[in-house]
C-alpha cells in the first residue's frame, strides 16, 4: 500500500505505542497491520466506554493515543488529559469528509441534535471545543456509524415498504421482549427517540434534555418497566448477541457487528431504518498530553496510518464507515465496497473482521447507501449537560430492569 | 475526630469573655477601680484583642465598667473619686466556669469542624442527592442534637441544604442547571460589586498579588479567585451584596475542591486570565476589568459544566461521611 513518508522512521529497537480505547476500533487485525506498516510495537488497552473515559481523564500518562468517540471527549479534554492535534501534520486532512469537518455530508443532510463531531472538533481560543474551523483539533475523525435497533419480522411484519419506527422499542407487541443498550450517553437516546416517536413525550432539544424532561422520560420507562416491557439491558455486542441466540428479544438496541452473529434469529431479525432517523456516533483518535519529541512523531504516524485505507476496510466489515472513504475504496474488493457503502446486494457471502461469515449472498444493507444513511441523522450519542443527573436516573432504571429479570 | 459536647462552643468568643468578666465583676472578684486592658485579658483568655474589645464595649453598655482618662476601662460605675487600681488581672483568681473555659479552648476547633461539615455537605452534591441524618451527624461530631440543629441552621442559611416534604434535611443534587444559574448570578453581581469596590481597592495590595502571580509557580487560579474576592469584590461598600456573592460562591468553590481532590489538574488558562484581570484592575479604568471578569466567568461556566461530567464515569465507590445517605 502507498505510505506517506514516516516522520519517525523505524529503528532496530522496536518502539512501543500504547493505545487506550474500546472494542469498537481496537481490533487485532488493525493492530497487526499497523505494526507491520509502521515498524513499531503497538499495545492495546481495551476498556468499556465508561471505564475508558475515566482512565483517559485520570491516567493520561498511561497511554499515548486515546481512541474513542467524540461524545466521550468533553470529560477527557476538559480534564486536561489531551493535547491538540495539528492538522498540518495530518496528511489526509483535506481528504476527510464533511460529516466531521463541516457537520454534514452535504448542505442538505440533517445535522442531528447533540454531540455532532463538528461541535467538538476544533480547538477554540481559551481551550474550548467548537465548530469554527481552526488549525488545531481535539480528535482526529475516523470511524462512524448510524445506529438504530433490530426487530423480529415475525412480530412487526416483513412487507417491503414497512416503515420501522423507534416507537417499537415501547411497543405492546414486543412486551416482555425488549432490551436496551445500557450506556447513558447512548441507550437514553434510544429510549428518548422511542418516547417521542410513540407520541408519549416531546423534547425541546433531544440532544440536551432538561431536568424535567429527564424526569418525564424516566417516569415513562419506569411505568413500562413496571408493566414488564423490558427483559434485559446489555453493555457489549456479545451480550446483545447472546440475547438473540437465546431468543429472548423481539426488538432491541443494536450495534452493527451484532447483525453478523445472531444465531437462530439470523433469518428473522432485521435492522431497522427508522423513519425518524438514526442515532449516530463518530469515533476518532486523540493524543495524550504527555507526548513530545519522537513519541509524539510516532503517535502522528499512527494517526496518519489510520486514514490510509486498510483500517477503514476492517471497520467496513463490521458495518462501520471511515472518514476517508476514498482511500478505503482503493483497498477493498469492489463487491465488498458495493455492499457496505453502496447499498448493493452482496455478490457472495461476506466475511467480518474475525473471518466468519457476517453477510449472506444476496443480502441488502438496511437503510441503503452510505449517503442515504448519513443524511438521516436524528441525534448523536451525547454526553449532555445534565449527564450526571441522567446517568444516575438511568442506572437506577437499569438496576430495576435487571433485578426484575433475575 | 474532635469531640465536644459543649453547646457554648458555638457561641461567639466575645460572648464567652463577656460572661466571664460580668460574672467576676458582679461577684466582686474584680475590685472597683481595677484597670481593664485588652492585652492582658486576651492573654488570660487565650484569644486575640478583637473579641476582648467587643466584650468590654458590651460591659460598658451594661454600665459594669466605665471609661477614664487613661488607657482601658475601670471596673464599676463612674463615680467621683474612683482611683485607678493598676494590677495584673491574672493576679485575681477569676471564676471561669469549666464549660466556658472548655468552650474558649475549643471555639477555634469548632470553627474548623463547621467548615469541614460545610465542605462535605457542599461537595457531595455533585454526586447526587443526599439525606442528612441528624442523629448520625451528632454522633459523627460527638455533640448534642442542639448543636447539630445550629450547624444545620447555618447550612440552611447559606443555601446548602433544604427540607423536603417529610421534613428531612436534603443536600443536592447539584445539577448543570444549578451550576449554570450560580455562575449566571456571579456574572451579574460580581462585576457590579467590582465597580462599587473600585474606590476602596488598595493598589499596593494589587501590585503584591501581581508580583506573586509572576514569581510563585505553585499559585492556583482558585487562590487568585479568593484574592479577587477578599481584596477587591469584598471592598464594595454594600454588605448585602457581598454576602450574596459569598454565599453564592460556597457551592461552586466546594465543587472545585471536590474535583481537585479527584485529580483535576491545574488550569493554567484560568490562572493566565487572573493575571490579565489583576493587570486591568491595576492599570486601566475599572469598567474594563469588570467586563473581563464577566467574560472569564462565562468561560468558567462552560468549563465547569464539562468538568463536572467526570462524576458520571466514576464508579460508585466514593466515600461519603456516615451522616450522608445517598437517595
Amino acid at each position: 500500500m502507498t505510505q506517506a513518508k514516516l516522520s519517525a522512521p523505524p529503528t532496530i529497537l522496536r518502539r512501543k505505542l500504547r493505545v487506550l480505547g474500546t472494542l469498537v476500533t481496537l481490533l487485532p487485525g488493525v493492530r497487526e497491520q499497523a505494526e507491520a506498516d509502521l515498524g513499531i510495537e503497538i499495545v492495546y488497552e481495551t476498556l468499556d466506554f465508561v471505564a475508558c473515559q475515566r482512565s483517559a481523564a485520570m491516567r493520561p500518562e498511561s497511554y499515548d493515543v486515546y481512541e474513542q468517540c467524540f461524545h466521550n471527549l468533553d470529560i477527557v479534554w476538559f480534564w486536561g488529559a489531551l493535547q491538540a492535534i495539528d492538522t498540518e501534520r495530518i496528511v489526509e486532512w483535506s481528504g476527510i469528509s464533511g460529516l466531521a469537518k463541516e457537520g454534514g455530508i452535504s448542505k442538505y443532510a440533517s445535522r442531528g441534535q447533540g454531540d455532532a463531531p463538528v461541535r467538538k472538533l476544533y480547538v477554540q481560543p481559551g481551550g474550548f471545543l467548537g465548530q469554527k474551523p481552526a488549525r488545531h483539533i481535539s480528535m482526529l475523525p475516523t470511524v462512524h456509524n448510524m445506529d438504530s435497533f433490530g426487530y423480529d419480522r415475525r412480530v412487526f411484519g416483513s412487507v417491503p415498504d414497512l416503515q420501522a419506527s423507534w416507537a417499537w422499542l415501547l411497543d405492546r407487541r414486543a412486551k416482555g421482549r425488549i432490551a436496551l443498550v445500557d450506556e447513558p450517553a447512548i441507550g437514553i437516546f434510544d429510549a428518548a427517540l422511542a418516547a417521542e416517536a410513540a407520541g408519549e413525550l416531546h423534547f425541546e432539544d433531544i440532544g440536551n434534555l432538561s431536568i424535567s424532561e429527564i424526569d418525564a422520560l424516566m417516569a415513562l420507562l419506569e411505568n413500562r418497566r413496571g408493566q414488564g416491557y423490558f427483559c434485559a439491558t446489555w453493555r457489549s455486542g456479545d451480550q446483545a448477541s447472546r440475547l438473540l441466540h437465546d431468543g429472548r428479544v423481539a426488538v432491541q438496541s443494536m450495534w452493527a457487528p451484532v447483525y453478523g452473529d445472531m444465531g437462530a434469529m439470523t433469518d428473522h431479525f432485521a435492522e431497522a431504518a427508522p423513519k425518524e432517523g438514526y442515532r449516530a456516533w463518530h469515533g476518532g483518535a486523540s493524543l495524550s498530553r504527555h507526548l513530545a519529541g519522537s513519541d509524539l512523531d510516532m503517535a502522528y504516524d499512527y494517526l496518519n496510518w489510520w486514514l490510509t485505507g486498510f483500517a477503514g476496510a476492517v471497520m467496513a466489515r463490521q458495518g462501520y464507515y471511515i472518514s476517508t472513504p476514498e482511500r478505503t475504496r482503493k483497498v477493498m474488493p469492489p463487491d465488498e465496497w458495493a455492499y457496505w457503502y453502496d447499498g448493493a446486494p452482496a455478490a457472495y457471502d461476506l466475511l467480518g473482521p474475525a473471518g466468519n461469515i457476517v453477510v449472506r449472498k444476496g443480502a441488502l444493507r438496511a437503510g441503503g447507501t452510505y449517503l442515504e444513511r448519513v443524511s438521516r441523522i436524528a441525534v448523536w450519542n451525547t454526553v449532555m449537560e445534565e449527564y450526571n443527573y441522567a446517568a444516575r436516573a438511568w442506572d437506577h432504571f437499569v438496576r430495576r430492569v435487571n433485578e426484575g429479570a433475575a | 475526630m474532635i469531640r465536644s459536647s459543649n453547646p457554648l462552643a458555638m457561641e461567639p468568643r466575645y460572648e464567652l469573655i463577656t460572661q466571664v468578666l460580668r460574672r467576676n465583676i458582679v461577684a466582686g472578684q474584680l475590685p472597683v477601680g481595677l484597670v481593664l486592658l485588652e492585652g492582658p485579658i486576651g492573654a488570660l483568655m487565650q484569644t486575640s484583642r478583637a473579641p476582648v474589645h467587643a466584650a468590654l464595649r458590651q460591659l460598658l453598655a451594661e454600665g459594669l465598667i466605665h471609661r477614664f482618662e487613661g488607657r482601658g476601662f475601670l471596673v464599676g460605675r463612674e463615680s467621683l473619686g474612683t482611683r485607678p487600681l493598676r494590677r495584673d488581672i491574672s493576679e485575681f483568681d477569676l471564676d471561669i466556669p469549666d464549660q466556658v473555659d472548655d468552650a474558649l479552648q475549643t471555639r477555634g476547633t469548632w470553627k474548623h469542624v463547621y467548615e469541614q461539615i460545610e465542605d462535605q455537605v457542599a461537595s457531595c452534591q455533585i454526586f447526587g442527592e443526599f439525606r442528612i441524618i441528624e442523629t448520625a451527624l451528632a454522633e459523627y461530631l460527638g455533640v448534642s442534637r442542639t448543636v447539630v440543629r445550629d450547624v444545620l441552621a447555618r447550612l440552611h442559611g447559606r443555601g446548602l441544604i433544604r427540607k423536603n416534604s417529610s421534613s428531612h434535611w436534603i443536600a443536592g443534587p447539584l445539577t448543570a442547571r444549578t451550576l449554570r444559574e450560580k455562575y449566571e448570578l456571579r456574572a451579574i453581581v460580581e462585576p457590579a460589586a467590582l465597580l462599587l469596590a473600585a474606590p476602596h481597592i488598595s493598589y499596593e495590595v494589587i501590585e503584591q498579588i501581581r508580583e506573586r502571580i509572576d514569581s510563585d509557580s505553585t499559585l492556583s487560579w482558585e487562590a487568585m479567585e479568593d484574592a479577587l474576592m477578599e481584596h477587591c469584590i469584598a471592598k464594595a461598600q454594600n454588605m448585602s451584596l457581598v454576602e450574596i456573592i459569598r454565599n453564592n460562591r460556597l457551592l461552586l468553590s466546594s465543587v472545585n475542591r471536590a474535583l481537585t481532590r479527584l485529580g483535576l489538574p491545574p488550569d493554567d488558562i484560568a490562572l493566565d486570565q487572573y493575571r490579565t484581570l489583576f493587570q486591568l484592575i491595576a492599570r486601566h479604568p475599572i469598567d474594563s476589568a469588570a467586563e473581563y471578569l464577566r467574560g472569564h466567568l462565562q468561560i468558567m461556566t462552560r468549563k465547569s459544566l464539562s468538568r463536572m461530567k467526570i462524576v458520571g464515569v466514576i464508579s460508585e465507590t466514593q466515600d461519603f461521611a456516615s451522616y450522608l445517605t445517598p437517595l
